[in-house]
């Protein structure tokens, strides 16, 4: 049952699981208070359909995503990465994170089929998935950058 | 003779990824080709053929499952060994590529043993 799931340490396990496996970097978990998100930020997401439905959505600022890409493309934060990679890269983190996620609830929810990711940049970015939805946040700090998680969903 | 290999993955960071880490292994490779989806693979495969293919599931276009299955509807890619990668680790979807006929599985994320253990054996 998704009562049955927390959805907190589901979002930081996998979220954990993704960093520290994939680019060796660790994360710690920060209050919403202490959080506050840069103006010139990038969203990622992803969608997820069946016996849950809603959308996993990172957000982080423009320069920390390079940070991480760069993590990811085995390259130093100061060269030259361009947006497109940038952003295929922090596709390629929520599309992990969602997989995680997917195989932590699997016996507790049952399956659900994901989408292809989606990134986009600007300002202040929001997501929301409509009145009836159900919303988890966690903020993380990942070595120095301010990262945002978050798990609408939908019981079906 | 070092094996020709075929990365097919929506992400091009992740063939990067994928690249970087069998390169980390020590494994040693010669040509190496890249498709974004399985079509693109399918393509490229039928003008220059590969000994293997590392094959994400989820892409737009065609994605792995379906690059299996064509690839081995077609019995002149007999020898072709197809590894998936994908973030899909339910045990049941696993032994249903497989079945397919795909030959090993790699779940992201990864570590650069799981790449090293589940490749070592196709590359000699
Ligand atoms: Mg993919």
């Amino acid at each position: 049952m998704v009562a049955d799931v927390c959805f907190h340490d589901t979002l930081i396990d996998s979220a954990s699981e993704v960093f520290e496996t994939m680019m060796f970097m660790a994360l710690e978990k920060i209050s919403p208070e202490e959080a506050e998100m840069a103006e010139d930020t990038l969203l990622s997401s992803i969608t997820f359909t069946g016996a849950l439905e809603g959308c996993l959505a990172i957000c982080c600022a423009s320069q920390d995503a390079k940070l991480i890409a760069a993590n990811m493309l085995g390259m130093e934060p100061e060269d030259d990465i361009s947006m497109e990679d940038i952003c295929d890269a922090m596709g390629e983190v929520s599309n992990m994170v969602l997989g995680s996620i997917k195989k932590r609830i699997a016996d507790a929810v049952g399956e659900i089929s994901v989408s292809i990711p989606c990134t986009v940049s600007g300002k202040m970015l929001d997501t929301s998935l409509g009145e009836k939805s159900n919303m988890t946040e966690e903020f993380v700090n990942l070595d120095g950058s301010l990262v945002k998680f978050q798990l609408f969903y939908k019981d079906n | 003779m070092a094996k020709s290999i075929m990365l097919v993955d929506d992400s091009a960071t992740m063939r990067k990824i994928i690249m970087r880490t069998i390169r980390a292994a020590g494994l040693s490779l010669g040509d190496i080709q890249e498709a974004g989806d399985g079509g693109e693979a399918l393509e490229k495969i039928g003008q220059t053929p590969v000994d293997i293919v590392l094959c994400d599931v989820n892409m737009p276009g065609m994605g792995g499952t379906e690059f299996v299955e064509k690839l081995r509807s077609d019995s002149s890619y007999d020898s072709t060994k197809v590894i998936m990668v994908s973030t899909e680790s339910a045990d049941d979807f696993i032994s249903s590529v497989l079945a397919l006929g795909a030959n090993g599985y790699i779940k992201k994320p990864f570590t650069p043993e799981s790449i090293q253990q589940t490749l070592e054996p196709f590359m000699s």
